[in-house]
């Protein structure tokens, strides 16, 4: 069902890169588990409201202030590869 | 020291304390000193932070000379899964991707905990983003089952469940996103909750399926359990999903209510697959409680076969949204400036060096399930699905107060015996899948008391309950225990 094309489109769509060793072994993966999926055709799901999350909170809202956080400042930052002048630095996006 | 170790409760623990019995600082010590011994073998905890947790000991050690009141928790040594961060200290998940980096803020459960001066001995080990179900997949080394080390603890919490069997800390906090808390307690021979979903504020945990995440405590026994569970409960502004916690009652369980309590026994999980001595186990865990007079009842859960397809297409769906953020970028990197020349270059290998197997396998088979053409067929289906799971609890529910079940169909398996076949590892966490997409509560409890020297391998029952009803379940547990 999948062909090692479509498997590599797909490592393309989560930018991550794959060893061509591994490629066949996941598919065979897959193949597999996608194959355990079929067993939910069998089962008529018509009108039934899918099931989006876990909560079954409705409009959870909250004042539009500022929350006190320690998360500001330099220590949510400090970790960031690459520092210039004090600005957080990447490659180009745009070649 | 090593006596005091292993006889120990919290309740134990805090009674010690104020009877000047034993000094935190003693306690802890004598737990990184166990440690140091037991866990060459074991191999349960990735980093350890013992200056931090000796400091804070002492300071409870100081509170309770001056006759300061102090928690139930004060100077009760924790480990904690190394999803769940503490400011300053490793959280690696498991993952090469995150070997460098260290929290900068606090979870909103260490938050509480330390408000209530718990010490933190240190991070457990784990399959990688909590992906799997025997800690084979962590990026960093096995974890050997206390109870037979050629053996896997289960997981994803494989660590935090062997700490507390080996007695290598007192109680510990663990994720369960499909049962990452309750295998590892049912393979480990210790008590494991996975709270209703909303009832603990996940701010701070490291995310693998946001609809499905919870933490919850593993203890000694289901009192343990209880305690650690009533400090992290409530609701937080920085989870939207948590809710405030409803008085019940948790702390005191009223024995008198708890015996009129219907226990209902689903039929799905008991037509055959349960290995010769979980059905044993679970035979002997059914005499017990029926011997305590409680009223039981058949009951059906008839979607409980399609609870495994629909969980792994939901959770590597959002597992692959949310694993999206580990990009080289924004938390650290790990290849080399030399090796990348382009944004692309570090998006692609940073996550295809930084991610290991299990991950890479979740992150594609999301990806697919999500992707155009294969939505509808895949990923809305399964949130159908979904639905029909949740209803058959409402309607379980409905006629019973509490679900009778196995946590698991084997017990500890070898390790190495299912790391070939994923699916058959995915199949490990059958019993524990629907409570997750349903959202309600589910424990597990060690159908016996358990001896490390007697090598048995422990079983885990199974009681689930209704949304938000830990009460009832940990209350059942404990009533369970005194027998």
């Amino acid at each position: 069902m999948l062909s090692k094309k479509d498997l590599e489109h797909l490592a393309e769509l989560a930018r991550m890169e794959l060893k061509k060793s591994e490629e066949e072994k996941l598919l065979k993966d897959l193949e597999k588990i996608l194959g355990h999926f079929e067993e939910l055709k069998e089962l008529d799901t018509e009108g039934v409201l899918p099931m989006s999350g876990g909560t079954f909170s409705r409009n959870i809202l909250r004042a539009d202030d500022l929350e006190e956080t320690k998360l500001a400042g330099e220590k949510s930052v400090s970790q960031f590869p690459e520092r210039d002048k004090g600005f957080l630095k990447i490659p180009p996006v745009f070649e | 020291m090593k006596k005091h170790l292993h006889d120990l409760t919290i309740k134990g623990f805090h009674e010690g304390l104020l009877n000047k019995e034993f000094s935190a600082f003693e306690i802890a010590e004598g737990y990184f000193d166990w440690i140091a011994e037991k866990d060459k073998e074991v191999g349960a905890y990735l980093s350890l932070q013992k200056d931090e947790a000796l400091k804070s000991a002492s300071e409870v050690d100081v509170k309770v000379a001056s006759g300061v009141e102090v928690d139930v928790l004060a100077g009760v040594p924790l480990a904690v899964k190394d999803v769940v961060l503490i400011e300053d200290a490793p959280a690696s998940a498991g993952s090469k991707i995150l070997e460098k980096y260290s929290a900068s803020y606090d979870a909103t459960v260490i938050k509480k905990l330390k408000e209530a001066q718990a010490v933190f001995l240190g991070k457990t080990n784990l399959d990688e983003f909590a992906m799997g179900s025997s800690t084979e997949n962590s990026g960093y080394r096995l974890v050997h089952n206390p109870y037979d080390l050629l053996r896997v603890p289960g997981g994803s919490s494989g660590g935090s469940a062997a700490a507390v069997a080996a007695n290598m800390a007192l109680a510990a906090l663990g994720t369960d996103t499909g049962g990452s808390i309750r295998q590892p307690a049912a393979f480990c021979g210790v008590v494991g909750l996975k709270p209703t979903y909303g009832a603990v504020s996940r701010h701070g945990l490291i995310a693998l399926a946001s609809s499905l995440d919870q933490i919850g405590p593993f203890g000694k026994t289901a009192e343990d359990a209880a305690i650690v569970f009533s400090k992290i409960r409530g609701s937080d502004p920085f989870d939207s999903t948590s809710v405030e916690a409803e008085e019940d009652d948790l702390l005191k369980p009223d024995f008198e209510r708890i015996k009129k309590l219907r226990v209902g026994i689903p039929k799905e999980y008991f037509a055959g697959g349960l290995s010769p001595e979980v059905e044993k186990g679970m035979a002997e865990a059914e005499r017990r409680l029926r011997s305590l007079k409680l009223e039981f009842e058949e009951i059906s859960l008839p979607h409980t076969k399609y609870a495994l397809s629909v969980y792994y297409i939901i959770l590597p769906a959002e597992a692959s949204a949310n694993l999206a953020r580990f990009d080289g970028i924004r938390y650290s990197r790990i290849v080399s400036e030399k090796e990348v020349k382009s944004l692309r270059d570090i998006y692609f290998k940073d996550r295809g060096a930084g991610f290991g197997a299990e991950p890479r396998r979740r992150i594609l088979l999301g990806t697919f399930v999500l992707s155009a053409g294969y939505y509808d067929a895949y990923y809305a289906k399964a949130q159908k699905v979904r639905r029909l799971i949740l209803r058959d609890f409402d309607e379980a529910f409905k006629k019973v107060d509490v679900i009778f079940a196995p946590t698991t169909p084997t017990s500890a398996f070898k390790i190495g015996e299912k790391t070939e076949d994923p699916l058959s590892m995915y199949l490990s966490d059958i019993f524990t899948i629907p409570a997750n997409l349903a959202g309600v509560p589910a424990v597990s409890i060690p159908v016996k008391k358990y001896s490390l020297a007697d090598k048995e391998l422990p079983i885990g029952l199974q009681l689930i309950g209704r949304h938000f009803r830990e009460a009832d379940i940990l209350g059942l547990g404990q009533y369970y225990e005194r027998l």
